[in-house]
Parts: structure tokens; sequence; C-alpha cells
């Protein structure tokens, strides 16, 4: 019987080794790098923007992936709040670094084809910055906009391509 | 006669300033490492009070008959972008120390400002010069009344027919009137 229970084992263990090869690739992705974007105090009728740049990676063989950007506004609107007023800004990526412009997203709206130079999860070595998050905040929105302070959530999601 | 409105755009830049330290998001992260990633920004701005008037037009009183008092009431718009969209209103004439008069030379002549804080009156709360009027609301939706109300107050010059009897005959008095609004 100890015979037994140790050749099961032994078959276990070469399943496992063999189910999980040595150099598999994964298609995990990260986002990192992430800071709040302060806007100040905004001047009516003047386009403001912020941008960062951030470390997205890809493990897939293109190093491809999709982002997905959700605000924290009704229907995750990209807008802010103070109290029930809203202010509305736009989100633009771009999949290169210290970029001023980039490609509009849309709520809940995947932006694929997109690719990283990152060769570290974090960009802890290699290029410090793989990508470029725009936050815009129009002029026009501004100048309707009730007084005070706002402030909101953009959550951004990347998947693997 | 002739009272040249001059119009006053604008914003009291005193109110601009506001806690936005203690408003400040804090909500960055970092995503993990794996099949997907999720990281979040937070997002603060601030936009100051801002107030402004406009749809100002001249006022011309024009061979005015002496026996009766003259008055000329004109819509204007104006846009409060605070909670309540409150304001205040100052006035200020051209005269001596700020006097609602018009003038000839050496010849003056007093009128009197009103101001409703409602569009189509024709009689309002007298103003003094220099002195804000306080706890006016306008119900403009957008700066300058783009849509919305065309109009939101109105402005009431009047001429009292004493005041039109010291008045020199063929004789052109002008001055302008300086309306500030702040706000509330």
């Amino acid at each position: 019987m100890r015979l037994l229970s140790c050749m099961a084992l032994v078959s276990a263990c070469g399943l496992a080794v063999y189910a999980a090869p040595a150099g598999a690739q994964s298609n995990n992705v990260r986002i990192s790098g992430l800071s709040d974007l302060a806007f100040g105090s905004l001047t009516s009728g003047v386009d403001a923007t912020r941008t960062e740049n951030v470390c997205t990676f890809s493990a897939t063989a293109t190093k491809g992936y999709r982002i997905t950007a959700s605000g924290s506004g009704s229907s995750n609107a990209f807008t802010l709040a103070n109290g029930t007023a809203t202010l509305a800004y736009e989100v633009q990526w771009n999949k290169l670094s210290s970029q001023s412009s980039g490609s509009n997203l849309t709520p809940n709206v995947a932006l694929t084809g997109q690719t990283s130079t990152a060769t570290q999860q974090a960009c802890n070595s290699g290029p410090a910055n793989s990508g470029t998050l725009i936050v815009v905040i129009r002029g026009t929105s501004i100048a309707s906009a009730a007084g005070g302070p706002y402030a909101g959530t953009l959550t951004l999601l990347i998947g693997p391509e | 006669m002739k009272i040249l409105i001059a119009k006053r755009l604008g914003a009291a830049g005193t109110v601009a300033l506001l806690a936005f330290s203690s408003f400040a998001a804090n909500a960055a992260s970092d995503g993990t490492f794996g099949a997907t990633s999720t990281g979040t920004v937070g997002i603060s701005a601030s936009v100051p009070s801002r107030v402004q008037i406009s749809k100002l037009s001249d006022v011309a009183f024009t061979n005015q008959d002496p026996a009766s008092a003259a008055s000329n009431a004109q819509n204007v718009c104006v846009y409060s972008n605070t909670a309540t969209k409150g304001y205040n209103i100052k006035a200020t004439g051209s005269g001596a120390s700020s006097a609602f008069t018009l003038a000839n030379s050496t010849l003056t002549v007093p009128y009197t400002v009103e101001w409703a804080q409602t569009t189509g009156q024709t009689g309002g709360t007298a103003l003094t010069t220099n002195v804000a009027l306080t706890g006016q609301t306008s119900a403009a939706t957008t700066p300058a009344c783009t849509s919305g109300a065309a109009t939101t107050a109105s402005l009431i010059v009047k001429m009292s027919s004493a005041a039109l009897l010291t008045m020199q005959s063929s004789t052109s008095y002008t001055g302008t009137l300086t309306l500030v609004v702040a706000p509330e």
C-alpha cells in the first residue's frame, strides 16, 4: 500500500509538471504609476488639461492591450461632482509616454489595439513609462458650471490582446 | 440727454479662493498584475464664483418735456454661478463723488437709478451710488443668457420733473452709469 501511494504521488507530480511547462507565456497585464490629477482653480472659457505618464505592461507576445475607462458620474460618465452640480471632462489615451493628446475614450468602451514598450510589469527597469493619460475640462463646461470644488474618480482597466 | 451705461463684466476675485485642499481627491491606486488590471485616478478641480452682467443699452432722454418725469426701463442679463445664483449690484455715476448726474460742462442734472431682480419691471429698488444692493438672485442659466431666460433683471433710470426743469434747453447732458455685479 505504501508503494502504491508513492507511485500515485509521483504520477500526480509528473502530471502537474507536464501541465505547466517552464517558460509558458502568460497573458497578464498591469497598469501602474497612476497619480491623482488636481486642476486647481479653473478659468471660465479656457480649456484645462492635465497629463500624466503611466506604466502599462502586457505579457502577451505582441505586448498588446486594450484600455477601458469609466468615470464616477451617472452611468460611469466622465463627470466631477459637487453635490448635485456636475462638471464634465474628457479622457484621452496615448500608448506612448509624454504625449499631449491621444485617442478620445468613451466610458465603458474599450480602446483596442494598444501596445506597450514596458519590459517590466511596473516599469522598474526599461522604459519608466509607457503611456499617457490626458484629461481635459473644456472651457465651455467651466463657463456654465456652478462655483465650488469638484471631485471624481476615473477608473482605468486594461486587458491583454 | 444721454446716459452711457458702462458694462462691467467679470468677477469678484476675492471670492475665488476656495478650500480645495479639503476637497482634494486622493484616490490614485495602481493595478495589480493579472488577467486584467484596474487602476484609479482621483480628479479634483474648483470653479470660482463668477458673475456677468450683459445686454446693457444706452439710455437716451431726448427732447423731454420738463413738465413730466422721464423714465427708461431696460431688461438686462445677470448671471451668477453660485449655488444660490445670488449676487449684489453696485451702481456709480460719473458725477462728483460718483453721483448720478449728467453734465454739460459745469451744468449738471441728477437722475435716479432703480434695480429689479426680475425682467420687465418699470420700477425697482432705488440704488444709492457706490452702495451695493444685496440679496439679488438671477434666473439665468448660462452666461450672457445665451440660452434659457433671455433677460433676468430690470434697470430703470428716471429723471424727475423738478430735475428736468433745471435743465438748459437745446443743451446735451451726458454721463456714464457703471454697474458692478458681484457673486453672493
